[in-house]
């Protein structure tokens, strides 16, 4: 009996540990559809950890956090969007400069907001909110329903992207863009518009997903917050194959070796049991490179991805 | 522009002028005109005038034929009137009435649409998903209302296509009717077809025709530009020639013959190429049972015996993506060779790197000669030098002679007539047409005893292509051997002392230029022997 409840505890851990790359894989899956390749996602996570920490911080409102690490999740894609779209410079370079910018940025405002030495954190989290009625079923009540509201956004948001993507006029431009923007163009398109569009939707998502961090699992900030989870979505979005289901399932995966790698950490004993354990702290990584070895050959993503278009 | 009455006044009367005089043999009211199009004139940024005062109508339910050279400022016709281009100067009438088309979907509104020689079609995309995405849809995507209307459209013209169908997945014909089909689900009653012929075999074209002609039968009007004679004559109604950015006259086409056209479209130009065949001599390349894989991993060529004697220039005939790239690539060294062997006289070439079989003497002209053939970034006379840079006189003691190289591109841009305006030019200043004589002055002077020729004159004019024709044939009697892969027909049959037909990677037939039967060889093409 003992064991089944921990096997349901560590179920439920993995999904929370999957919501932010859930939603930053999501967000960075509409993106590369439209044939954007924004490496910035890691910056843009940064900056609505900060930003959401900040928000909860000073209002003493968690919601409040969650609001402004949207609005700068926006703000740093736009950002982004502005040097890819607007002055056409490349999406690599660009996407590593706004990590740069975010971590600078984040850095010099925690040090003016804080004195040194300063360890502010929050007196409380967005927890697991029990779904009245679904959570008391048993098993999938546990798992699924009592999880907090970043998990039921990113839950509900697969099949709305997934929508919006397959389902729509728009998603059909903003596929044939990330497949041929000179085509788009030519057809019509405004291929800046939609880009700009989708750049904010993604915005929102890896904001929220950079927030969660601050105000729903740590409690505190700190400039090595995110941990390469924007980075680790990028590599869901491929090993998701651009599909929103595929980053359900790929964003699962890692959450579950990360919860795992915990997990396991918690059983050693002995000397040598805090260097094992933060050796075991690199599965989730590793699992990366296997799983993008694995499933990410030979997948063919949107054909312009990447790629500068100017319409002159 | 706000047109005053009396400008536009001005206009009708004038257009009345104009269209009674040009066209002399039939006598035509205005409101016949689909489009009308006076004084036309285009200057490229970089100074090219490629339409000049240009005249040119078009009937309601008309075929016309553009008919010129390459360069000739067919194409910047037709981009302006499916706005992809303004003029500088110059009036279009549709219906009519006085208009200015500033893009594409302006003309498409007007009812002008245009089919380009690069499809615009997303490949990934199915046939519905690619219309669905021309007919500006918003909200939820409806695409049993998009197939609706295409099966709607196709049943009415008998134009059959799968909806859903992946775009990658259809031959190139059944691409060329997507678009037709794009234009017609948007109402488009005039549509402009640049250079269709180009990309299709001599099956599709037959299909092609059947569908401009039933076009034509339901009252639509359709613009065909082409090069060659012959089509103008098979197809249109009217034929406009066009020289130089001008148009040179537009003709019934019952009134006229290939005689006259020909002699329209290339002024003072004479053809001097006096065809002669080989005598060929040893045998240089030995090709035994060679089979190579294709891009997707399926068998291209599959165990083919070649003999390719010195002196000789053998065609391989077939429709395009039966295995010839394959071979070609086989052959340079640019594929893999699965199993059988290539020899030079002697010398095993089979899977040996690409440098290692040039230095045999292997020349190579590309089908893609802007990705293969040069590298677009690096001048001129770099790109002739390129495959012997290393070599005396380029180059002694690793250092390279600047001087010597551009002497020699010197010599090659005179001979080839390549228009460059010096030879330290970067290529991608050149024009394709001038991209495709830099590689084949290249292949063709460096000394090779093997030739391996894509489509050499696919993108020339008949001058240009008389050029390397002739230096072929010069370096035949050189006793060099030519592998001759071409989808011009013609020009295999021109050129060739034996032809092969390839189909489905095999050899499925050989002809001595002697025992050619036409028939059978095109019988051959499409497996159906």
């Amino acid at each position: 009996m003992m064991e089944w409840a921990l096997i349901l505890g560590f179920i439920a851990a993995g999904i929370r540990t999957a919501s932010p790359l859930l939603l930053a894989s999501l967000g960075e899956t509409v993106v590369q559809r439209g044939g954007i390749l924004n490496l910035g996602i890691e910056g843009a996570m940064l900056m609505g950890a900060f930003s959401g920490f900040m928000g909860a911080y000073l209002t003493g409102n968690l919601w409040v956090g969650l609001l402004t690490s949207i609005i700068a999740g926006v703000l740093t894609v736009l950002i982004f969007g502005f040097l890819v779209i607007r002055i056409n410079l490349d999406q690599v370079v660009s996407g590593l400069a706004i990590n740069l910018l975010a971590m600078g940025l984040c850095l010099y405002f925690f040090r003016i907001a804080f004195s040194q030495g300063a360890f502010p954190y929050l007196g409380d989290l967005i927890g697991p909110y029990a779904i009245p009625g679904l959570s008391q079923i048993p098993v999938l009540g546990e798992v699924l329903f009592n999880q907090t509201v970043f998990v039921y956004i990113g839950l509900i948001a697969v099949p709305l992207i997934y929508f919006l993507i397959f389902k729509t006029s728009f998603g059909l431009r903003l596929r044939s863009i990330g497949e041929d923007p000179v085509v788009a163009s030519y057809l019509g398109i405004n291929v800046s518009r939609i880009r700009y569009l989708s750049l904010i939707i993604e915005g929102a998502l890896v904001g929220m997903a950079g927030g969660l961090l601050t105000i729903s699992m740590f409690n505190v900030f700190d400039s090595r917050i995110v941990a390469a989870r924007g980075f680790v979505a990028v590599s869901i979005v491929i090993l998701g194959r651009w599909n929103p289901w595929g980053a359900l399932g790929g964003s699962l995966l890692f959450g579950f070796t990360e919860a795992l790698s915990l997990w396991i950490g918690t059983f050693l004993v002995g000397p040598a049991a805090p260097s094992v354990s933060l050796l075991l702290r690199m599965l989730p990584y590793v699992v990366t490179i296997l799983a993008l070895l694995v499933g990410g050959r030979k997948v063919r993503g949107p054909a312009a991805l990447g790629s500068p278009f100017s319409k002159e | 522009m706000p047109l005053s009455p009396i400008f536009f006044k001005k206009t009708k009367f004038e257009v009345e002028k104009v269209s009674n005089a040009s066209t002399e043999s039939d006598s035509v009211t205005r409101s016949d005109h689909s489009i009308f199009v006076r004084g036309i004139r285009k200057t490229y940024p970089n100074g090219v005038v490629a339409n000049q005062d240009v005249t040119f109508s078009i009937l309601r339910g008309e075929v016309h034929a553009l008919l010129g050279e390459n360069g000739a400022g067919k194409t910047t016709l037709v981009k302006i009137l499916s706005g992809c281009l303004t003029p500088d100067s110059g009036e279009i009438l549709v219906n009519g009435r006085s208009v200015r088309i500033e893009d594409p979907i302006k003309a498409v509104k007007l009812g002008i649409g245009m089919v380009h020689q690069h499809f615009t079609l997303i490949p990934t995309f199915t046939v519905a998903e690619n219309i669905a995405l021309s007919l500006s849809l918003s909200g939820r995507l409806n695409l049993d209302a998009v197939k609706g209307k295409i099966k709607e459209v196709s049943k009415n013209l008998t134009l059959e296509i799968d909806p859903d169908a992946r775009i990658e997945q259809l031959p190139v014909g059944l691409r060329q009717r997507v678009e037709i089909l794009r234009l017609l689900c948007q109402d488009v009653d005039i549509l402009i077809l640049d250079e269709p012929t180009s990309v299709l075999t001599p099956l599709e074209v037959e299909e092609l025709f059947k569908t401009i002609r039933r076009l034509k039968s339901k009252g639509r009007s359709v613009i065909i530009i082409t090069h060659k004679v012959k089509e103008a004559l098979a197809i249109s109604d009217r034929i406009t020639i066009m020289r130089g950015g001008r148009v040179v006259k537009t003709l019934p086409t019952i009134s006229t013959n290939e005689a006259e056209l020909a002699a329209l479209v290339v002024e003072g130009f004479a053809s001097s190429l006096r065809v002669d065949r080989g005598k060929p001599g040893e045998p240089v390349l030995m090709v035994k049972n060679l089979s190579v894989k294709g891009k997707r991993g399926e068998m291209a060529v599959k165990g083919v015996d070649l003999v390719l004697h010195a002196g000789e220039i053998l065609g391989i005939a077939g429709v395009a993506g039966n295995g010839q790239k394959e071979l070609v690539e086989a052959l340079t060294g640019l594929r893999r060779i699965e199993s059988g062997t290539s020899l030079l006289k002697t010398c095993d070439l089979t899977n040996r790197p690409p440098k290692f079989i040039i230095r045999k003497g292997v020349s190579y002209i590309p089908e893609d000669r802007i990705r293969r053939g040069v590298v677009l970034s690096m001048s001129v006379s770099e790109n002739l030098a390129l495959k012997n840079f290393e070599e005396q006189p380029f180059s002694k003691n690793m250092v390279i002679n600047r001087e010597s190289i551009d002497r020699y591109a010197s010599d090659l841009i005179s001979k080839f007539g390549i228009r460059a305006s010096d030879p330290c030019a970067t290529v991608s200043s050149l024009s394709g047409g001038n991209i495709g004589k830099l590689v084949v002055a290249r292949e063709l002077s460096n000394g090779a005893n093997i030739v391996v020729a894509e489509q050499p004159t696919a993108g020339l004019d008949v001058k240009a292509s008389e050029a390397v024709h002739q230096k072929l044939m010069e370096l035949r009697s050189k006793g060099v051997a030519a592998l001759l892969i071409s989808a011009d027909l013609d020009e295999i049959i021109k050129l060739s002392d034996r032809i092969v037909v390839m189909y489905g990677g095999k050899f499925v037939g050989e002809f001595t230029h002697d025992s050619l039967d036409i028939q059978k060889l095109a019988r051959l093409m499409l497996g159906s022997a």
